[in-house]
């Protein structure tokens, strides 16, 4: 290739061809929009100044160690730490431009349209069809109530597993289909955003693909936010990745790295990024 | 704390192995030129022979590799190194091909043929400055040093130099056919020398791309004006 030349010049990672100095390129458009974000419980900080942009109809990971403050950062997306009564959040979260803390704002309206979904599956103890149909109930849904439900466990792609059991306990599900029907019961009350903090952790390998292909499905109607410690798992699904670390200090996470995924596990920009996907530092 | 400790040193002693395939390369080149220089048929067969150390070599690599991406599934730095080492082992395998081919030409012309000094003066500075780029390219590599790389740029135009001097010179060795045949043969045998040049810079590109994340051609004849990366 030296004189023999191919016409070759191929780019591995998106941050190579940008500038010195030059930010990383906006999401398309930004579903939520944290500025300055300080969690702490009972007066000591979680997570520390946070400020990123999430893409809507985009899939986020966070990712990092132990610690960092990445599971506290996605509840704030939805204001659960609310319920939590010494937590406290300083800075800004806007969701579609509007401060999600603002004093006019219904924490309940915001956790029907920002769904959240856990590492363990937690079904409530009745059928499935009673599992999916308790929030739309909640919240006065109009329409046909069969109609909600097998809308939703069909996008949660359950519905094939399901559907002649609806009136069956969703305790006899495996972990996997479990943990769909809790994504199912989160679309049912028609959010704008999926949170998932490590939704794949107590699932097998095949239940973690069928979980994975979904979110890339639900991807062109939902923007999707995800904690996980599989790296590999952030690689596969995401299209953004936000790296969060612990300052060894004062033991208060914060953000180190926020990029394309591609670019986070081919050329991250940040030594302490490269050593954590790679493994060189737990 | 250090975790993968296990899969560091798998990557470690893969890189070893590549470069190590370039002494391996060196060898072999220093015995095609003596070959090449005493017209040594009897050397020239064991060149041919021990090219199975370097396709060992190659095989060794490639299977570690490949183990690696699919084990371990290696991200970022390590990413871009076990790429790099994937194209590394390649060239080393080709440059072995090359020794290999230039043994093959020598008997070729029978035991005594019309060797010419100059012709042959010729050939050792162009196998001396491909040995030079050879160790060049795998310090560079081991070193991460992109500027030592990039010097290999400048290094390969003296044997293209050379080269071009070989065949001015075949040209001027006259007509009588054995004179004739032998002046190409070492035509030939400069050009297997300069593919040897060329593979060495093409290892230090993969130099600076393990370095910068970016790949791109020291020299490409297509864009004659394109910055070498930087780190």
């Amino acid at each position: 290739m030296a004189t023999q030349s191919l016409r070759t010049e191929v780019v591995i990672g998106k941050r190579a061809s940008r500038s010195a100095g030059e930010e990383p390129r906006a999401p398309r458009e930004p579903i939520f929009q944290l500025e300055g974000v300080t969690v702490a419980y009972a007066d000591k900080a979680a997570v520390r100044d946070v400020s990123f942009d999430i893409g809507m109809n985009e899939i986020t990971a966070l990712i990092g160690p132990s610690g960092c403050g990445k599971s506290t950062l996605i509840r704030c997306l939805n204001r659960m730490n609310d319920l939590i009564p010494t937590a406290r959040v300083d800075g800004q979260v806007l969701y579609h431009g509007q401060d999600l803390y603002g004093p006019e704002v219904d924490a309940v309206e915001v956790r029907k349209l920002i769904g959240m979904v856990f590492q363990k599956p937690n079904p409530f103890p009745k059928s499935i069809y009673d599992n999916i149909a308790f929030g739309p109930r909640v919240l006065g849904m109009k329409g046909s109530m069969d109609e909600i439900v097998e809308g939703a466990l069909l996008r949660a792609a359950v519905w094939d597993e399901a559907k002649d059991r609806l009136k069956s306990n969703a305790f006899g599900m495996s972990g996997g289909q479990q943990q769909r029907l809790c994504i199912a019961r989160a679309l049912a009350v028609e959010p704008d955003v999926i949170l998932m903090d490590e939704p794949c952790s107590a699932l097998d390998p095949i239940s973690t693909g069928k979980i994975e292909e979904l979110m890339l499905q639900l991807r062109e109607e939902y923007s999707i936010v995800i904690v996980t410690h599989n790296m590999q798992q952030a690689a596969r699904v995401s299209d953004r990745t936000a790296f969060f670390t612990v300052d060894p200090d004062d033991r208060v996470g914060h953000l180190v790295e926020y990029d394309d995924t591609e670019t986070v596990f081919t050329n991250p920009a940040d030594p302490r990024t490269e050593a954590y996907v790679t493994g060189k530092v737990g | 704390m250090t975790t993968r400790s296990h899969f560091q040193q798998e990557l470690e002693g893969l890189e070893r192995s590549a470069l190590g395939g370039l002494d391996l390369v060196t060898q072999a080149l220093d015995r095609s030129l003596e070959t090449v220089a005493n017209q040594d048929i009897e050397l020239a067969s064991m060149v041919i022979a021990d090219d199975d150390r370097i396709d060992g070599r190659y095989l060794e690599v490639h299977q570690g590799i490949l183990s690696l991406l699919a084990l371990q599934a290696p991200v970022a730095g390590d990413l871009r190194l076990v790429a790099a080492l994937l194209h590394v082992i390649k060239h080393v395998e080709r440059m072995g091909d090359q020794c290999v081919n230039m043994a093959k030409l020598v008997p070729l012309d029978g035991h005594e043929p019309p060797a010419e000094p100059r012709m042959l003066d010729l050939i050792q500075r162009m196998g001396d400055q491909a040995r030079q780029q050879v160790i060049q390219c795998g310090q560079a590599f081991e070193r991460r040093d992109v500027d030592m790389a990039q010097d290999l740029v400048r290094q390969d135009d003296v044997i293209d130099l050379l080269n071009r001097e070989v065949f001015h010179h075949a040209l001027e060795l006259g007509d009588e056919p054995d004179r004739r045949e032998w002046a190409m043969h070492m035509m030939l045998v400069g050009r297997c020398i300069e593919r040897i040049g060329d593979n060495a810079v093409d290892i230090g590109e993969q130099t600076a791309f393990v370095v910068t994340g970016l790949f791109r051609e020291f020299e490409d004849a297509s864009h004659p004006v394109a910055a070498p990366p930087t780190a």
